[in-house]
């Protein structure tokens, strides 16, 4: 008898119990995937630290003079008995040293208008740190104006080339994102010069400023930074009192040769420009500030940066407390 | 007497309707909005640097400010344009007839009489009045004056642009009503 086989069982349907456990299994295996790549979103990258800025000042000798005032009609002269009177350059750069010389650059105006550093100062102040030894001389600023006009129109470019140094112009690629932990200031975007350089020469001028007071040694910080500055100005003097904590320059050259009394910091009108004569020189920028403000008619107490600084243990505002050399001018 | 106050409470509502569609569709007095106000006074600054200009030429684009840009341009002297109503600012280069560079910022104030105060504050008291301005100072290098809503600053980079900052201070002076 031949066995016929059995015909094979029919396919059955999903049951509707079946359906729903297939369906709820799928939909949490779905949500755990969805759950971890959503966590794993969440998890921030392990960022690197970011550096702060070198601290650039250096020990001075006992003894030392802390500041000097030099009084001459020639601005370069001012500037290199004003150094001298400290010890030199050779006693803040080394040979082969890469130096930054950071002027007051913000604006399209002549050197008569005030408004920019003098460019015979920040001449003197380039080839001194050549002499001294330096391998590289860089001056920059990141100008309010066009920055070609600027550097033009100052007589810094010129001035700059003349003297052997370098001049460096800002560009979106300039600035580098280092850490600042002051107080309204925490990260900052300096020009990579700043942030390169082993020694760091200060070279501000002296003026009226709309919000500020004044515009001086430590106000002239502002000018290393990229980005969206404006936010500066509402915290201005503790936006000052931190970038003047973030770079400790070296050495700090004020150019009090023309003064700009009223209308900064753009001025522009040579009725508002009242001509000084003098360069003072030191490592104390607070003291700096406080002669510079007084240049202006202000009280340290006038300036709030100033004070403010003071409070933070950056230097004095009493300058006449420093060991302070002032001489007449060349003669 | 019922039809009279059946009409009565239906041609009451009626008309009350009819009127207050009627009103809602008649146009409003003809003001234009801020927008708009925007647009016309950004064109009447602009208006000011065209031609003729006393021979002066704009050398590239006029830059446009306004309050929140105005740190961009003149920084920490912004504060005192912007608490006087300042709404914009033109700021151009020049080349004069003689191809010496100058610049050009006008400050539209909104008002003459902010204009006037801003005059005032900026005004330095050795500062010269300027010949052939009803409110303006001249000096080496600068001509500022104002005129109606509008702050002028004129500033050259050489004796020849100096020389040529009267004219064309009053060719713009004269394109302002």
């Amino acid at each position: 008898m031949k066995r016929i086989p059995a015909p094979p069982a029919p396919k059955r349907p999903f049951t509707r119990r079946e359906a729903l456990k297939v369906a709820s299994t799928a939909a949490a295996a779905l949500g755990t995937v969805g759950l971890g790549l959503f966590l794993y979103d969440r998890v921030p990258p392990a960022s690197k630290p970011l550096p702060p800025l070198k601290d650039h000042k250096i020990a001075r000798p006992a003894g030392a003079a802390q500041m000097a005032i030099v009084h001459g009609s020639d601005a370069a002269d001012n500037t290199r008995r004003a150094i001298e009177a400290l010890g030199g350059m050779g006693a803040f750069v080394r040979p082969g040293d890469r130096v930054v010389v950071k002027p007051n650059i913000g604006w399209n105006r002549l050197p008569e208008q005030a408004a920019n550093s003098n460019p015979d100062v920040v001449a003197q102040v380039v080839r001194m740190v050549l002499a001294a030894g330096a391998s590289k001389v860089w001056v920059t600023d990141n100008p309010v104006n066009n920055a070609e006009r600027c550097f033009e129109r100052s007589g810094i470019l010129k001035a700059t080339g003349a003297a052997g140094g370098t001049a460096v112009l800002p560009n979106s690629g300039s600035f580098r994102e280092v850490l600042v932990e002051g107080k309204v200031l925490h990260v900052a975007n300096v020009l990579w010069p700043v942030v390169e350089a082993d020694r760091v020469i200060n070279v501000p001028m002296v003026k009226h400023h709309g919000m500020s007071a004044a515009t001086l040694s430590m106000k002239n910080w502002y000018g290393v930074l990229g980005g969206h500055r404006v936010r500066l100005h509402q915290d201005i003097h503790r936006s000052i009192v931190d970038l003047a904590a973030m770079v400790k320059p070296t050495l700090t050259v004020l150019d009090c040769t023309r003064l700009l009394m009223a209308n900064g910091p753009t001025g522009g009108s040579l009725d508002d420009v009242k001509r000084f004569d003098a360069v003072a020189a030191g490592i104390d920028e607070v003291a700096l500030d406080a002669f510079g403000a007084s240049l202006l008619g202000l009280k340290p107490e006038a300036v709030g940066f100033i004070g403010e600084a003071e409070r933070s243990g950056l230097g004095t505002s009493d300058y006449k407390s420093l060991k302070l050399v002032e001489v007449g001018g060349s003669g | 007497m019922r039809y009279l106050l059946l009409a009565v409470l239906v041609v009451i509502p009626v008309a009350l309707i009819g009127w207050m569609f009627w009103v809602g569709h008649v146009p409003p007095p003809l003001e234009p909005t801020p927008a708009a106000r925007k647009v016309a006074g950004d064109a009447e600054l602009l208006a000011l640097f065209k031609d003729p200009l006393a021979g002066a030429k704009v050398k590239g684009e006029i830059a446009l400010y306004d309050a929140k840009g105005l740190f961009n341009y003149i920084d920490g002297a912004a504060p005192i344009f912007i608490e006087r109503h300042f709404r914009k600012l033109a700021a151009a280069e020049l080349a004069s007839a003689d191809g010496a560079d100058l610049t050009c910022d006008v400050y539209d104030m909104s008002s003459p009489a902010d204009a006037e105060s801003i005059f005032s504050k900026e005004r330095s008291a050795s500062a010269k009045p300027a010949p052939g301005f009803a409110q303006g100072v001249s000096g080496p290098m600068s001509l500022v004056f104002r005129q109606g809503r509008y702050y002028v600053k004129l500033t050259a980079f050489d004796a020849k642009a100096e020389a040529a900052l009267p004219a064309v201070g009053q060719a713009i002076a004269g394109k302002i009503p």
